[in-house]
């Protein structure tokens, strides 16, 4: 069977789903609901309001990428309606919300998917598969990085700005590796954090936090999460076990790099490093890939709003521990 | 630096730790100065390393010191630093460097400095990743404001585990974190201008599954709120290309720099070993360290090298750390 896609929120995550959706087979994009209709249609048949769209796009999933604020009214109304979940990440802004999430998926029964998409990068899950199958021994630390500039968006709000929507790089970026650590070191025991959020700096446009991480195994843990690097990208990780100690740095794996010449024939204007993959290798293909597969097969999507729940647990304590200036117990 | 034809006359009290070895041959390989002679609780050793240095081995501290040292290093496991310090400074030499950590505990450290200062022997802390290039083209990058404010550091010491007396807990006073700690607090010092003034740290052994510490990961508060964490652990493997790192992440409000302290290396691959390595090819900073402490041995200043209240201080941070992860709880330093 096709399955019937409505996708709320036509921003730069929508758009990017929309892309692989489109890809897909078996998928169809039949409703798009965004205030901004010109957005919307750019994607698929554009909808502003809920129930209209329900009532005739008549979709079977609900796909939701709209800012975190609006992510706990969505999937509300999405459980209410019967239909399967895909929302992006972070699942929301406090634990009442997550809470709220996850009882209204259970008490709906229907099937969701939180968009942990580092997960299905490849690089995190070679790296998760040679610890699993023991490649650096009993892991003792592990230390991650996800270093960027402060998120923009022109033409309307910046919503990452705004500390209560957003919970900063905290809860925004580096939410995914707590996602990932979990999923590969089992769950954390206490948070201990410094950063920018809350103070006069992030309101000037610069977020940098430092997290560790004690985990229940007894691993000790690291997250650098920055949204004060002036340019560039960039994730690092390193896993040290009793056997070994694998590590990554997305600035030297690398399979292309070029330097081109500025337009006034002068200094290059971007050195931009690159890792492409062919399509069905990316990361967001795949996560959107494994849901449908998951619904296909009548089974539990594999990254599940509890998962999402539990890394935003996480997120949440470390921007408790930043506000209180002490170590938080979970 | 000192040419008169009377050379310095320095000796060194124990080859425990392997810096030692290091600091041996920046003394011989320096004009100004002479390797009187060398003491070592193990004769063995002392007799070795005396034969490799080309001087004379002195099986107990009293006939080295009896020689009219202008200047001793201090490099025996960190428990003994206090005593020999302090038979040192009686002596009559001009300076004492201690290998680091200066003491195991606040109170040797202070007794150091207090017996040396009474004394008028000059302590110095043997610190020199402060001498290194890089590190100082960093500080005058931010002495300059070419950052603007600095608002956090993230710094790591990672290293092998080193064995021997290091992870004998009566000799060492701990493990990897008061191994490590002190070369970057150090740093930290120098770049902020700042006082630590609180500490967590989660402390464990989950490499080696001992009774010592092999990882810690102190998360550090300094004077106005600006922020440091420090991974001082022995995580890296048998197999890996090199001893370990320094490396500190600076962000200030106008950006941020990168120092990777031994990053000048090159790749090493060698079928004969079956190994890769990556042998360094940056500046020596053992050796900028014992020009400084031949000043210091020459009654001139010598303004760069750390002192007994720096090595006091970083040490504060590292059995802060200890408190810390005991309380599992931020303490004031």
């Amino acid at each position: 069977m096709t399955y019937r896609v409505a996708l709320v929120g036509a921003g730069n995550m929508g758009g990017w789903h929309a892309t692989h959706w489109k890809r897909m087979e078996g998928i169809e994009i039949v409703g798009v609901l965004d205030p901004r209709q010109d957005a919307a249609a750019a994607l698929g048949p554009a909808f502003s309001d809920w129930e209209t769209m329900l009532a005739m796009a008549k979709p079977d999933i609900i796909d939701i990428c709209t800012p975190t604020p609006n992510h706990r009214e969505y999937v509300e109304r999405a459980a209410a309606a019967g239909k399967a979940i895909f929302v992006e990440k972070p699942l929301s802004r406090s634990m009442e919300d997550c809470e709220a999430i996850v009882a209204a998926v259970e008490k709906a029964g229907v099937p969701a998917m939180a968009g942990h998409v580092v997960r299905y990068f490849p690089e995190f899950a070679a790296a998760k598969k040679i610890i699993d199958e023991g490649g650096v021994g009993t892991p003792a630390t592990v230390r991650t990085a996800r270093l960027s500039g402060f998120p923009n968006i022109t033409g309307r709000e910046n919503w990452y700005a705004n500390p209560d929507k957003s919970g900063g790089v905290v809860l925004d970026m580096i939410l995914h590796d707590f996602d990932w650590l979990r999923w590969t070191f089992g769950p954390v025991r206490s948070v201990m954090a410094k950063g920018l959020f809350g103070s006069s700096r992030f309101d000037k446009g610069l977020d940098y936090a430092l997290v560790t991480l004690r985990f229940a195994s007894g691993v000790v843990g690291h997250v650098t999460g920055s949204w004060a690097h002036p340019s560039g990208f960039q994730t690092t990780f390193e896993v040290a076990g009793d056997k070994g100690l694998i590590a990554h740095d997305s600035l030297k794996s690398v399979s292309l790099s070029s330097s081109l010449r500025g337009a006034e024939g002068g200094r290059a204007a971007v050195i931009m490093p690159e890792s492409p993959m062919i399509p069905n290798d990316d990361p967001y293909y795949q996560e959107l890939n494994a849901f449908v597969q998951a619904l296909r097969a009548g089974m539990t999507p594999p990254v599940t709003v509890y998962d999402a729940l539990e890394a935003a647990r996480i997120a949440l304590a470390a921007l408790e521990s930043i506000a209180t200036g002490k170590a938080v117990t979970l | 630096m000192t040419t008169t034809s009377n050379p310095l006359k320095i000796g060194i009290l124990s080859f425990a730790h392997g810096h030692a070895q290091s600091y041996a041959s920046e003394i011989a390989a320096r004009r100004g100065a002479t390797l009187a002679g060398v003491w070592d609780a193990d004769a063995e050793r002392g007799r070795a390393m005396a034969e490799r240095y080309a001087t004379t081995f002195y099986p107990i501290e009293a006939e080295l010191l009896a020689l009219g040292l202008d200047g001793v290093v201090v490099a025996s496991e960190n428990i003994h630093h206090r005593r020999l310090t302090e038979l040192a400074a009686d002596s009559g030499v001009k300076a004492v460097v201690s290998e680091k950590p200066l003491a195991t505990t606040l109170e040797d450290a202070r007794a150091m400095i207090d017996y040396c200062a009474a004394r008028g022997v000059k302590l110095a802390t043997a610190f020199p990743c402060r001498h290194s290039p890089a590190f100082q083209r960093l500080r005058a990058q931010v002495e300059a404001g070419a950052l603007g404010d600095i608002l956090a550091v993230r710094g790591t010491n990672r290293g092998t585990m080193p064995g021997g007396w290091f992870i004998d807990l009566p000799l060492s006073g701990g493990g990897a974190v008061i191994d490590h700690t002190v070369h970057v607090a150090d740093l930290l010092w120098l770049l902020l201008g700042k006082e630590a003034t609180e500490v967590h740290a989660e402390i464990g052994n989950g490499f080696y599954h001992e009774g010592y510490d092999d990882t810690g990961f102190l998360t550090i508060g300094y004077e106005g709120g600006v922020f440091a964490t420090l991974d001082t652990s022995w995580s890296r493997p048998k197999t890996f290309p090199t001893w370990g790192d320094v490396t500190l992440q600076v962000v200030g409000t106008s950006g941020v720099m990168d120092l990777d302290m031994f990053g000048q290396q090159l790749e090493h691959y060698e079928d004969a070993t079956g190994r890769v390595t990556w042998p360094g090819w940056g500046s020596s900073l053992d050796g900028a360290l014992v020009d400084g402490f031949l000043k210091l041995c020459a009654g001139e200043d010598a303004p760069d090298i750390a002192t007994g209240e720096d090595g006091l201080r970083a040490l504060a941070i590292a059995l802060a750390a200890y408190r810390a992860a005991e309380a599992k709880q931020v303490v004031t330093v």
